[in-house]
């Protein structure tokens, strides 16, 4: 998207913009599009789903407008100081530093307020968060797998291998992975894993080694960062990605936002988004398959695949199918159900089995 | 009060004009007994109630003469007791009136007239001469002067409470230095602990009598309260008692005072809206009740046994041949022109052929003779000699007439049942004329419909019931015989009860409405506007409506603001034919419609949404009736009558109208004064940020502002699942919008929305019209999580700010 360089241009240019209206004597308004399900859109260049052209404005002209619109402008100014000074904040910080604001009308009154107006600037701005020095407070997830690679710390350049230069934890994604320069690879492919005790699993099972695979442990919505780095080792590296997480609707929206983007930040869905990623279970069907333990499904699951079904990024074959067959069997079964045949059974039987019918190995 | 002197005009003989209208009752005793009845059950009570009569007395007594009423109070603290004196400029009273007015309890002209008045019932004043006497021993000290007398006159009057006599003590003449007018004063014991209530009670007449002027003086404060205008309350036409108003107890007065002889010229002579046409519906409806009526039964057709020719000429001896036959067969002939006929109707028919024969055959049909004529021929009308041939006869008849009063899918069975018994019921009844009362007769359906369900195990229900008796009083007619004269009826009881119950039953036009004399909504403002500094008054005056048989007008009247206290409960001001309601508020029709409703509705402050509000309001309510129904003797509450409570709430809902409009219209204000504030506070700062951020020179936003107080604003507000668009008009002209609103779910509650439905989405049009400066709210409901998007035509681009 930009380089670090001009993010800070981009913000004064925004903060121009109010100038100019000003001057022109006009009622100073931001227009960002509309964040919501219905205002989705596929992109068919791209192939990933980014923000249809329904807008919303925040004008001046209303108290609550003004306010949002003072806010921007205060948090412009700071993000603009940060970028001069080479420094980071959370997000988090950024609301507890607008306390220190002078003007109490600036101040945030929640971390949402704060969080949602980062994703306007972004938006109108066309730099990312990153790119602002903007971070979230969870540190990112890790990576395991046949690769070394060199990033680009605050405290210099370090080259790591992500099996040998780290523990079993790991190689830490840093919050901006563009940082990062792959140096070499040796993987086949990509697998992410939604939960840690899947992860670990693999990773004990040595499952990276024998397979040629990088583990991506997603930590359950995955953050920015993970997303980004997924989808530079597809797009650099050539590697297919696939998705491995529990039976249920929100592990299928995790999928979802690996593969399609978030409806939160489509306007990102571009720079985030692997739509080539490949969904590997658990699936509805391996329900029945495997017959695997199950739970059966609450009002909110059953809410949830129906309004999944309502969802253009889930308007496939495969999903309406299995979501409808999900639907009938009124069951849902977590990853790590797969261990009723034994420990290994995922490394050695149903892993291997399902990605050899998905050619991936 | 040299002012209304030079208006007073001709008002001599006023006086004794009203003298003439006086009628005694005599319960001075009875009273005596049940002083709480009229408000004098406590000491502190007893000082309220007496300036309460007094006062009503001397508007009253003011306005009967056209005078506009200068009344003045004084309360004094003279060791035992408290001494009251009353002063107006009224008429004054003549010497012979003096001693009966103050004197005699329900003794006042206005009990027997239907004329909206403050006391309406007579008993005040005069109570309060007698609480006086009893509590003090002391006699009720009276001076008047009528106008155009040099001198006023002077008199004490003690009243002999076992003869409900007043007795003068003294008499004399004094000077005074009202021109006309009457004073009293009267010692009692009492306290003051009522304070509260009696300054109120003072200051409420002043709001809905803004023609008076009245001053008050008690031990620890003088209070004036001037006259807001010099227009009289409308005069007000006496009117007569209307048939549906009264009871029995003064039906049965009424019955005892007139001087009418007939029932007739009674009804006419003491009821609005009766002429002779309504007099006579009313006296048909007193025969049915009192006689009963008479049943008809259809005659002896040609081919059925009964004979009534045969049996006439049987009946009749000694007549001749020729005469007795011709007069037979006339008779015979002329009952078999009848459909149905009743005994009356048959004695008519024998009377009238008996004297034509008579004169033809010149032979003369004694009583006796048309007597047996008439016995023989209703028997076969009846159905014949013997006993089971009339019981089958009547029978039939009742089949018919059952048949057709009750549904097609009646079983035969039941209504050969029932026939049968009725049948017996006539056939044995001991009035051989067969009249009957409705009751009576209502008797004989039940018993026949009951023996029938028992012992035929058939069904014959309520509905059914009721029918039939309907059809057999339908059948039956109103007998000729002359209604009870008056005297009659005034001594008996139950005759008295037949004739109000068919006074009741009669259909009769309401009565008039000039009766009345409504404060007007534009005086009750005004005396509102007068002892409350608030910021907004509101009144309505109802048209007026009739419960029973008594025309009322309600009037509400509300204060909104200023100095009015916010936080504790709205004052409710009630008033009954202008005079002030002020003890047992909370049995009165008044504060219950008060309670229902919803003030919040209205913009008040109202605390679970009911009952009192709790804001800076005055509610105001009149009830003008000629009779106000109060819940006991001591007027405090009126009734909770639903006629009245319907339009208290009509003319309370009226005024708070007004009111919403004005709180909305000052809240959108007041928003809109906010807004400018807070922008004008927020803008600068923005800018000057703006300018450093960029690093350019210091913005001048002067156009900005300008244009954001001229522009028209549309703006989203979602607050769960209610979605809620404001339209705000800040151009110098009105604002002709066209609002959509694209929900993803669908909308409910939509208030007035156009709704579409298209591929999924929902689209909400509005076609709102907001004035210039003002604002509008369009509320809808939606699913918190549902998606919008608006658009908005009808505003020029430049000119429109859509905040979503």
């Amino acid at each position: 998207m930009s380089t670090e360089t001009d993010a800070r241009e981009r913000l004064i240019d925004l903060a121009a913009q109010f100038y100019d209206q000003f001057e022109r004597g006009s009622i100073p308004e931001m227009e960002v599009p509309t964040r919501s399900k219905s205002n989705i859109v596929f992109d068919e260049e791209s192939n990933v789903w980014v923000y249809g052209d329904r807008t919303s404005t925040r004008s001046a002209n209303s108290v609550r407008g003004a306010q949002k619109l003072l806010k921007a402008v205060y948090t412009i100014d700071f993000l603009a100081d940060q970028l001069d000074q080479d420094r980071s904040s959370t997000l988090r910080e950024l609301y507890y530093l607008s306390e220190s604001w002078d003007v109490d009308d600036a101040q945030y009154n929640d971390q949402d307020e704060s969080n949602q107006l980062i994703e306007d600037l972004e938006i109108v701005s066309g730099v990312t968060r990153e790119d602002f020095h903007m971070r979230p407070e969870e540190s990112g997830a890790t990576v395991m797998g046949p690769l070394l690679l060199r990033e680009q710390t605050r405290r210099g350049e370090r080259e790591i291998h992500c099996q040998e230069d780290v523990g079993e934890g790991g190689y830490q994604i840093p919050n901006n992975p563009d940082t990062i320069e792959f140096l070499e690879n040796e993987a086949e492919f990509v697998l992410c894993v939604e939960t840690g005790g899947m992860r670990d699993r693999l990773v004990e099972n040595g499952f990276d080694e024998e397979y040629g695979c990088i583990v991506v442990h997603l930590k359950g919505q995955p953050a920015r960062a993970t997303r980004r780095l997924t989808k530079r080792l597809h797009d650099e590296l050539d590697l297919p990605v696939t998705v491995f997480t529990d039976g249920d609707p929100w592990s299928y929206r995790i999928y979802g936002s690996v593969a399609y983007g978030s409806i939160k930040s489509a306007h990102l869905s571009e720079y985030l988004a692997t739509p080539q990623a490949d969904f590997v279970g658990i699936r509805p069907a391996d329900i029945v398959e495997y017959d695997l333990p199950t739970d059966p499904l609450s009002d909110s699951d059953v809410n949830a695949l129906e309004s999944e079904l309502d969802d253009p990024r889930f308007q496939t074959e495969f999903w309406e199918e299995q979501i409808e067959l999900q639907l009938d069997l009124e069951k849902k079964s977590e990853q790590q159900s797969l261990a009723s045949y034994g420990l290994d059974f995922v490394t050695e039987t149903y892993l291997p089995e399902r990605l050899d019918q998905m050619n991936v190995v | 009060m040299p002012s209304s002197q030079s208006e007073l005009g001709d008002t001599t003989g006023i006086a004794e004009e009203l003298a003439a209208d006086q009628r005694s009752i005599s319960i001075a005793e009875f009273f005596e007994k049940n002083k709480h009845m009229l408000g004098f059950d406590s000491d502190a009570r007893a000082v309220v109630t007496a300036v309460k009569e007094a006062v009503d007395n001397a508007l009253d007594a003011c306005e009967e003469a056209s005078i506009l009423p200068d009344i003045y109070v004084e309360i004094r603290d003279v060791g035992d007791y408290y001494r009251l004196v009353v002063e107006d400029n009224g008429p004054g009273i003549t010497k012979e009136q003096i001693p009966k007015i103050f004197g005699k309890l329900l003794y006042g002209s206005r009990f027997h007239k239907r004329e909206q008045n403050r006391g309406q019932q007579g008993i005040g004043i005069s109570a309060a001469v007698l609480y006086a006497q009893l509590t003090s021993g002391k006699p009720a000290k009276i001076t008047s002067r009528t106008r155009g007398r040099d001198e006023a006159q002077y008199f004490e009057v003690i009243i002999d409470t076992d003869e409900n006599e007043p007795e003068i003590d003294q008499e004399s003449t004094t000077s005074w230095d009202r021109p006309h007018g009457t004073r009293i004063e009267i010692e009692f014991e009492g306290n003051m602990r009522a304070r509260q209530q009696l300054r109120d009670y003072v200051k409420h007449t002043a709001v809905v009598n803004p023609h008076a002027r009245i001053e008050l003086v008690e031990p620890k404060g003088s209070f004036k309260f001037e006259r807001a205008t010099d227009q009289l309350p409308a005069e007000t036409e006496e009117i007569r008692p209307h048939p549906h108003g009264v009871e029995l107890g003064t039906l049965i007065k009424m019955l005892e005072a007139t001087d009418s002889y007939s029932i007739s010229g009674f009804l006419q002579g003491e009821f609005t809206r009766v002429g002779s046409k309504t007099a006579k519906g009313i006296i048909d409806g007193f025969r049915d009740e009192h006689y009963g009526r008479a049943m008809t039964w259809t005659p002896p057709r040609s081919h059925e046994e009964a004979d009534v020719e045969a049996a006439l000429t049987a009946a009749v001896s000694n007549k001749g041949k020729a005469a007795t036959a011709d007069f037979a067969s006339r008779v015979a002939e002329r009952v078999g022109e009848f459909q149905r006929l009743s005994y009356h109707q048959l004695a008519d028919v024998i009377d009238d052929v008996a004297g034509i024969i008579e004169e033809e055959y010149d032979v003369t049909f004694g009583t006796t003779v048309r007597e047996n004529a008439r016995s023989a021929a209703w028997r076969q009308i009846l159905g014949g000699d013997a006993d089971e041939a009339v019981r089958e006869s009547l029978r039939g008849d009742l089949y018919g007439i059952i048949d057709e009063a009750t549904s097609s899918r009646k079983d035969d069975a039941a209504i050969e049942g029932v026939a049968d018994r009725l049948a017996a019921k006539f056939a044995g009844s001991d009035d051989n004329r067969h009249r009957f009362t409705r009751d009576e007769i209502a008797d004989f359906v039940e018993r026949s419909a009951d023996a029938t369900e028992e012992y035929d195990d058939i069904t014959f229900g309520e509905t059914a019931r009721e029918n039939v008796l309907e059809a057999l009083w339908a059948r039956m007619q109103t007998v000729p015989d002359d209604p009870p004269k008056v005297s009659a009826v005034a001594g008996d009881r139950d005759a008295a009860s037949n004739l109000l119950a068919a006074m009741r039953a009669a259909d009769i036009i309401a009565p008039p409405t000039d009766c009345l004399s409504p404060i007007t909504a534009e005086l009750v403002r005004e005396g509102l506007e007068k002892e409350y500094a608030a910021d907004f008054y509101a009144a309505e005056t109802r048209d007026a409506s009739v419960h029973g048989g008594d025309p009322f007008i309600v009037e509400a009247g509300i204060a909104y603001g200023g100095d009015l206290e916010e936080e504790s409960a709205a004052d409710v001001l009630r008033f009954a034919n202008r005079v002030p309601l002020v003890y047992q508020r909370g049995a009165c029709a008044t504060t219950d419609v008060v309670k229902s409703i919803n003030w919040r509705n209205y913009g008040l402050d109202q605390p679970g949404g009911s009952g009192i509000p709790t804001d800076a309001v005055v509610i105001m309510v009149h009830v003008a009736s000629t009779n106000v129904p109060f819940t006991s003797e001591s007027k405090d509450a009126i009734a909770n009558v639903p006629e009245i409570e319907s339009e208290i709430e009509l003319a309370l809902r009226e005024a708070a109208r007004d009111l919403k409009s004005y709180l909305n219209k000052r809240r959108s204000m007041q928003q809109r004064r906010e807004k400018r504030n807070k922008l004008a506070t927020v803008l600068p700062v923005m800018a000057e940020k703006v300018a450093e951020v960029a690093g350019r020179e210091p913005l001048n936003i002067d156009d900005t502002m300008a244009r954001i107080m001229n522009n028209v604003l549309v703006e989203r507000e979602r607050d769960g699942d209610v979605v809620r668009l404001v339209v705000e008009n800040n151009s110098g002209t009105n604002a002709a919008l066209e609002i959509t609103d694209i929900a993803s779910a669908e909308p409910s509650a939509v208030n007035g929305a156009r709704v579409t439905e298209m591929d999924g989405e929902w689209f909400l049009s509005w076609e709102p019209t907001v004035e210039s400066g003002d604002q509008a709210i369009l509320e809808y409901e939606l699913d918190a999580s549902a998606d919008v998007e608006m658009s908005v035509d009808g505003v020029e681009e430049a000119k429109l700010t859509v905040n979503t």
